[in-house]
């Protein structure tokens, strides 16, 4: 691992509704290009005006995908902000306000809204915020002009200029200030995408040939659902939002079984409510996607908030017992790659999926250290008359070793779709016979070995290492940059980090963990979901857990603390 | 051409000896196999209840779902592959109670679908308890001093909705209720249709007498369905005489129609182009 050499944390901070991610994706955007990582992470209350928000962006030129504790630029538009953040400021850190005179040491006032009101008006605040920032950073402005024209050229030409000159005349205004931190820029090609972890998904959804999906709103599972709308017009896709997730899931149900790929998103309140239509899948043998984009509950709990609450309850989630899968991305790039897996693999064993992100994943942006791959072609595991003997005697559930019976589309020849959420006869009519009942959960189970070969191992950093950090999703980038800062106090540390969770990957956790003398569980929930389900699953203990179950993401600083404490 | 035997399947039945449900069945079958349809043509989807059995009885490509559900399942497959020629089977309950939101949406959205609610004021599969269309003061094991609630009506509720297709069957009426089902088939657009029935186990109220003594044929009358005050004051009757036949239709765009890329062909038939995303993937 090469140590993050430039490693700058902005932090832009004001009310909800002052426009404030909008400084955050053009300040990601000018970075990328040049060919730097960034993570921004989004946190705001869940109103569209009022209440404290702010954006924070790391810039870094190695990947990095986590928070950081220490800020350098703190561009504030109202006192709160300042009172909020000024303890993180590290050494030589800056604090730039909206005003003509500074009020305090190590404050500069820079007079954002009035350059803004000069140039065309207040809502130019942003554009000079942002000018100003870079103009600290040192980044060279026509990379930032490209980025306007590009963002404001389809408007009015008046837009346009009017956000050139706020822009030069906030890159102007830091003067004399010149920062410590500042970087030498030189342009590089960037290996990856800047995205959210939300367009990545849907993306994936697109690339794993979703057709269909229904939803109702709910903070964080919207914003895949926004991100799937802005790729309707480009692509055989029609996402429609219904009365409740009940009607989500079971529409998308409807849509499977006719025959198309599809999915919904939600959190876990939908979820909760999708749970009937998730069984429904399950005993019909009906391929459908769920997204469950993870919030700190129960019931409405932290709507805007992040947490890995879920891991048990979904993997559980339904009466009875059936065979699905899970899955957690850590990154963008898994995000990506597991949507189009999930969709593949709900065809190839017809079974539900459900994809487990959270508010940080979704939420957050990253740059991408590589590109994504887009699958040659789809196979939809569908057959036809032609491929039977006799269409006339064809059964929807008939007995194989697999487990996986041969499926056709309703109305699409002589063979007939039937299908039945109670128990049903191989025909797929309903039946209570004991012995038939026994033979159909037999048939689903038989999927399960090789479903569970399907998994892969979770990725590790330091494998080998004889104290191991393990988690799950989206902590993954905080996990490896606290392996790093462990490593550099002289701990052997190293981690594992998982992303395919059900069915179990067994083997993989037994060889992985086996080995290790002890492992810490690092997770966001209180009662380390991971962690127990390691145990039931391999007979093997975790020593320690970091838990974090406040709603906000781990800094990695926090689980290197923790890590000590526990490790001595 | 195809007849009612090719929709026979040999699958053992449990309806009560009387129950509405047979007529039903029945008239189904015959108006399939009047439009030319086949087995392989037709998809059923329904509920949970004993109306909600219904497709096993038949043979044709079926999904029998969860209590409730059925609009939403069968929205999905439309959507998914608008040619297809989609009846739901439901109960009072299934469809009024548990699935009240679905009914009102699949309404708004003007799915084209064909809806048949299987009503006889009670919850049959569960053993008599008061459905949301019982009487006020109908008692039951539950209700053991009488419903103490207004019942649902389905009809005004539809007509209010801006349904194109409203109408009320009885299901011992085979060769009527045949000809409603055929209508709301050919009926392009959301078709409600409403089948009032006997329950001869839970319902001692309404019984084949009682509706036989009330029911009123439209399409005898040579009644003109274009009229909504007409079928909102219809769909009020009840105590004294039941009219059966199309109290209302109006065709107008389906929600499929309004989809604007499904005008040029179904979703299920586009090809997938994975050269499309290039775009949204390359870095540069
Ligand atoms: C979620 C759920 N709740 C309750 C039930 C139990 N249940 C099954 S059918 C039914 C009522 C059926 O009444 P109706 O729809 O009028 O059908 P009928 O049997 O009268 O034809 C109930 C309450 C169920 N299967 N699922
Ligand atoms: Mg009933």
């Amino acid at each position: 691992m090469i140590k993050l050499k430039n490693d700058i944390v902005v932090i832009i901070g004001g009310e909800a509704g002052q426009g404030i991610q909008t400084v955050g994706d053009l300040l990601a955007t000018v970075c990328w290009k040049m060919g730097l990582y960034i993570t921004v992470v989004n946190d705001f209350e869940s109103r569209i005006r009022g209440g404290h928000s702010f954006v924070q962006l790391r810039i870094s030129d190695q990947p990095n995908s986590a928070p950081s504790d220490k800020v350098h630029i703190l561009a504030a538009l109202n006192s709160k902000t300042v009172e909020l953040h000024k303890g993180d400021l590290s050494e030589g850190g800056l604090v730039l306000v909206d005003g003509e005179e500074s009020t305090a040491a190590g404050v500069t006032a820079i007079p954002f809204s009035k350059i803004a009101r000069e140039v065309g008006g207040k809502i130019m605040t942003n554009t000079v915020v942002a000018g100003a920032i870079m103009g600290l950073l040192g980044t060279p402005f026509d990379i930032f002009e490209e980025l306007l024209v590009k963002k404001f050229g389809k408007k009015s030409p008046e837009i346009l200029d009017n956000n050139i000159t706020a822009a030069k005349r906030g890159f102007e205004s830091i003067g004399e200030n010149s920062f410590k931190n500042g970087f030498t820029w030189e342009k590089k090609i960037p290996l990856g995408l800047l995205l959210t972890g939300n367009k990545a998904v849907a993306l994936g959804a697109v690339a794993g040939d979703c057709r269909f999906s229904a939803f109702y709103p709910m903070s964080p599972g919207t914003g895949i659902m926004n991100a799937l709308v802005a790729l309707t017009d480009d692509f055989p896709l029609v996402v429609e939002q219904v009365e409740d997730e009940i009607a989500a899931v079971n529409m998308i149900l409807g849509a499977a079984y006719s025959g198309v790929r599809s999915m919904t998103a939600t959190s876990g309140g939908g979820f909760s409510l999708m749970v009937e239509g998730l069984g429904l899948a399950g005993i019909t043998e009906t391929p459908i996607l769920i997204v469950n984009a993870q919030r700190p509950g129960p019931a409405t709990g932290l709507p805007t908030r992040t947490g890995q609450p879920d891991l048990q309850f979904t993997i559980h989630a339904s009466q009875d017992e059936f065979p699905r899968f899970v899955f957690a991305p850590g990154t963008p790039a898994e995000a990506f790659d597991l949507t189009v897996k999930s969709l593949h693999l709900a065809d190839k064993y017809q079974v539900p999926v459900v994809l487990l992100t959270d508010q940080y994943l979704t939420d957050s942006l990253f740059t991408l250290d590589r590109p994504l791959k887009v699958p040659d072609s789809i196979d939809r595991f569908i057959i036809t008359d032609e491929d039977l003997d006799n269409p006339e005697s064809y059964e929807r559930y008939a007995f194989t070793e697999s487990g996986v019976s041969p499926r056709v589309l309703p109305c699409n020849g002589n063979a007939l779709c039937v299908a039945s959420g109670n128990e049903h006869t191989p025909d797929g009519h309903l039946n209570e016979d004991a012995d038939n009942r026994k033979r159909m959960m037999d048939k689903r189970n038989a999927k399960l070995p090789a479903m569970q070969k399907e998994m892969s191992a979770p990725s590790g950093y330091f494998e080998d290492s004889d104290i191991l950090l393990v988690g799950w999703g989206s902590t993954q980038g905080a996990i490896r940059e606290a392996v790093d800062l462990l490593r550099e106090r002289g701990q052997e540390v190293g981690c594992l980090n998982f992303t395919d969770m059900w069915p179990f990957p067994v083997e993989h956790s037994q060889r992985l963990l086996g080995r290790t003398k002890r492992f810490i569980m690092v997770e966001q929930n209180s009662s380390s979901q991971l962690g127990l389900l390691i145990r039931e699953q391999t007979g093997l203990s975790f020593d320690g857990t970091v838990l974090k179950y406040d709603g906000r993401p781990f800094f990695p600083i926090e689980i290197v603390e923790e890590t000590l404490a526990i490790i001595g | 051409m195809t007849t009612t035997q090719d929709f026979d399947n040999d699958f053992e039945n449990k309806w009560c000896p009387g129950c509405g449900n047979f007529g039903i069945l029945d008239s189904m079958k015959k108006s399939f196999s009047n439009l030319g349809l086949a087995p392989k043509d037709v998809l059923l989807i329904s509920g949970i209840g004993q109306a909600a059995k219904t497709p096993h009885f038949l043979k044709c490509n079926m999904f029998h779902t969860l209590h409730g559900r059925a609009l939403a399942v069968a929205t999905g497959a439309k959507i998914a592959n608008h040619d297809l020629t989609i009846v739901v089977n439901s109960g009072d309950g299934d469809c009024y109670g548990e699935g009240g939101n679905h009914f009102m949406n699949a309404i708004r959205r003007n799915i084209d679908i064909t809806l048949l609610v299987h009503n006889n004021q009670v919850y049959g599969l569960t053993q008599g308890q008061a459905s949301p269309t019982s009487k006020m003061g109908f008692v039951t094991k539950v209700q053991k001093h009488g419903v103490i609630a207004e019942p649902f009506n389905p009809l005004t509720i539809a007509l209010n909705l801006g349904a194109g297709f409203v109408a009320r069957g009885f299901s011992n009426n085979r060769e009527h209720t045949r000809q409603l089902i055929e209508d709301g088939i050919k009926h392009k657009g959301f078709s409600l249709i409403d089948i009032v029935q006997p329950c001869p186990t839970y319902n001692k109220i309404s019984t084949h007498g009682w509706y036989k003594q009330r029911v009123e044929d439209l399409y005898e009358n040579n009644y003109v369905p274009d009229d909504l005050e007409n079928a909102l004051a219809m769909a009020q009757e009840w105590d004294e005489k039941i009219p059966i036949g199309v109290y209302y239709q109006k065709e107008g765009p389906t929600f499929t129609d309004r989809i604007k890329k499904l005008t040029e062909g179904t979703l299920i038939d586009k090809k997938y182009d994975a050269a499309k995303l290039d775009g949204y993937l390359s870095v540069s």
